[in-house]
């Protein structure tokens, strides 16, 4: 799958996420003397998965900062911080300690702004990584994006791509006035993307269509646009279907008129998204093509996310938890052709080993 | 008049305006024109003016809930608290602050939270900026006694030691949460705890002393302007009720007496002659003020989704 075929040759090269994420880590402290970035293990030799290796060395450690384990506290200094100037970029290497943070998240941050009257901002980045895998369990593995775009006052995006880090974070850090999560993830980290050399895109902090159809919409999250593409290219091979991909890319603030001119278009949609389905995304996504006219669909849409459970450790079980392509491409079909589409379906039973063994570029 | 008399003159005046603030509060209370909760410093004046007047304006501060006591000694304009408390336009926050979220960031005060101890980083964080930018300002956290209870109380007094942070902690300990006592909640002591982890400290037991605050406050700052952080655990007496504008003696969690202890040392009752003296003037201003908030139009639709990110 190629996520950039637009890109003039002269102006690609190709790019990891794990790369992406250090060149916009290093181009944002070399641009702003404010900007620091503190966290557990971010100066250290495996420098967050490659996104911050060697900044410490560069940048000294007043600005690349190991922190105590504490999160909630290290959250609060951020923005104690900000308030004074400073961007802060904090980082967690599972986003499920980001719970640990909520408090000053939740109760603080995302209403700093709102609750001053406007009189005080608190920006800042906040970067946590999704696990996914090799039994990253029920503690590793969450993806809190519904959990955080619920709360107004923050701004919640998943970059699916390099292209997508390298548009967005320099828009974001300094830019954003307030709070913003971004949700990585991690089986994205060792990827190879073909990017621009330089951004094109105006609609970076929002939604973007990655891959234009005529007959079935897809509204994909992270990693489950990679999903998307591959089972776009799967249902145009084996079943003449012509799949829109959508790149949902801002949780918090979707491009809803993207989205609904896509549906209206095709009448047909699946949804994927990275965590659960109760109160998530997929239904978010759902209410708003619903509350603007619910005639679009020409059928109940598809919808794809985690198994309602906890994630589990064993790899049989954990294959079955996490949507496969097998779903995507069946979602697909059964929008296209209803559920006796008849069509063979991929079989492949982990994605994560097809993305472990993938090197792209993609 | 001598310069000590000078001082004391001056930090009574403000310790008797945010008292005929508190108590014109009270009044206006039962008429509804103040419609969300307060929670009154009164009896704890003498810490918020003491620690306020060995500061240099533009250190920056980080308090509570219970922080009208804090807003004004920092310096902030009473035209826009009144109008604050009333939810109306010309509020420092035009409305969407009340009194448990009382600011002004011109004069310092960053903020002030209603959730327990969740300020004291801010202060740690602030300071560990400010000692970035190196003009040798401060940041002081304020929480109370409860807040030392919280977790991120623990991390930040273990992060500002460790990268030695300018930043003053002080506890207004006025030994309840709420309704519950010190001795029940506890087990620790709040110095010894504080230097366990290499933040020096002392303890004020004379927390109706105004000077007795503002000396301990000077030498506590002098000792964080040259980096590191220090903490001073203010004993006080909260006078009224957790929240609210009555008394609350009769439900005997506490008792009459303990706080007529203070009252009997408290120079706001104790030196009626300067009270007489200064309540006229300082009456006229709170006026001023309450007149501001009435005239002030309250927030309307077009307000209700400004400043959300």
């Amino acid at each position: 799958m190629n996520a950039s075929s637009s890109i003039p040759a002269s102006d690609a090269r190709v790019v990891s996420y794990a790369q992406a994420l250090l060149e916009t880590m290093d181009s944002a402290m070399a641009a702003h003397s404010n900007v620091f970035l503190m966290g557990q293990g971010v100066d250290d030799f495996k420098g967050i998965f490659g996104s911050t290796t060697g900044l410490a060395a560069k940048y000294g450690s007043d600005r690349v900062f190991d922190v105590p384990l504490m999160e909630e506290g290290m959250t609060g200094i951020a923005l104690g911080a900000a308030l004074v100037g400073d961007y802060p970029v904090m980082t967690h290497i599972r986003a499920d300690f980001a719970f640990l943070a909520m408090n000053q998240i939740v109760n603080l941050a995302s209403k700093y702004s709102y609750m001053f009257g406007g009189i005080m901002r608190c920006p800042m980045l906040i970067r946590l990584v999704v696990g996914r895998s090799w039994g990253q369990g029920a503690q590793h593995s969450q993806s809190p994006q519904a959990t955080f775009a619920h709360y107004p006052g923050l701004t919640v995006v998943m970059p699916s791509s390099s292209q997508s880090i390298l548009d967005m974070y320099p828009k974001i850090i300094n830019r954003c006035p307030g709070p913003v999560i971004s949700i990585e993830h991690r089986l994205l980290y060792n990827l190879d993307f073909t990017v621009a050399g330089k951004s094109a895109r105006d609609d970076s902090l929002t939604s973007y269509v990655l891959r234009p159809g005529r007959d079935v919409t897809v509204v994909a999250t992270s990693i489950m646009v990679l999903e998307a593409m591959r089972a776009a290219s799967y249902a145009a091979e084996r079943a003449g279907v012509d799949v829109e991909v959508i790149d949902l890319n801002s949780i918090s603030h979707p491009d809803w008129d993207l989205v609904f001119n896509s549906v209206r278009k095709t009448g047909r949609l699946v949804i994927a998204d990275t965590s659960w389905l109760e109160y998530g995304v997929a239904g978010e996504v759902v209410r708003q093509i619903v509350l603007r006219n619910p005639s679009v669909l020409k059928q109940p849409p598809s919808m794809l996310g985690m198994a309602p459970a906890p994630c589990p450790t064993a790899k049989s079980l954990e294959d079955l938890y996490y949507p496969s392509l097998h779903d995507t491409v069946n979602g697909i079909l059964v929008q296209a052709r209803g559920p006796e589409h008849g069509v063979e379906l991929p079989n492949e039973a982990s994605m994560a080993d097809v993305y472990k063994r993938f090197r792209g570029p993609f | 008049m001598t310069d000590h008399d000078q001082v004391y003159r001056r930090l009574f005046r403000s310790a008797l305006l945010i008292r005929l603030v508190e108590e014109r509060i009270i009044e206006l209370y039962p008429s509804d024109r103040i419609q969300s909760p307060v929670h009154l410093s009164i009896g704890q004046e003498a810490v918020a003016v003491g620690i306020c007047d060995a500061l240099r304006p533009d250190d920056l501060l980080f308090a509570t809930y219970r922080s009208h006591a804090f807003y004004i000694a920092k310096g902030g304009r009473l035209g826009p608290m009144f109008a604050e408390l009333y939810g109306r336009r010309d509020g420092i926050s035009g409305g969407k602050a009340g009194s448990m979220h009382l600011s002004a960031p011109d004069v310092g005060l960053m903020g002030s939270s209603a959730v327990v101890a969740s300020a004291i980083p801010h202060a740690v964080g602030a300071a560990m900026a400010l000692k970035r930018q190196s003009g040798g300002r401060i940041a002081v956290a304020v929480y109370g006694d409860g807040a030392t209870e919280e977790g991120v109380y623990h991390e930040s007094l273990n992060f500002a030691s460790l990268k030695k942070i300018p930043v003053l902690f002080i506890c207004e300990n006025n030994q309840l949460a709420v309704h519950s006592h010190l001795a029940e909640r506890q087990s620790y002591r709040i110095v010894e705890h504080a230097a366990s982890f290499g933040v020096p400290g002392r303890r004020i037991d004379q927390g109706w002393d105004m000077l007795a605050v503002r000396k301990a406050t000077e030498e506590a700052v002098a000792h964080v302007r040259n980096g590191k952080p220090y903490l001073l655990e203010i004993m006080t007496a909260r006078y009224m009720e957790h929240v609210g504008i009555g008394e609350d003696f009769h439900f005997q969690y506490r008792s009459r007496t303990e706080i007529d202890a203070w009252k009997e040392r408290d120079p706001l009752i104790v030196d009626q002659a300067l009270v007489g003296e200064l309540t006229a003037e300082l009456i006229r201003e709170i006026d001023a003020a309450v007149a501001h908030a009435e005239q002030s139009p309250s927030p309307q639709r077009a307000d209700l989704l400004t400043d959300v990110l």
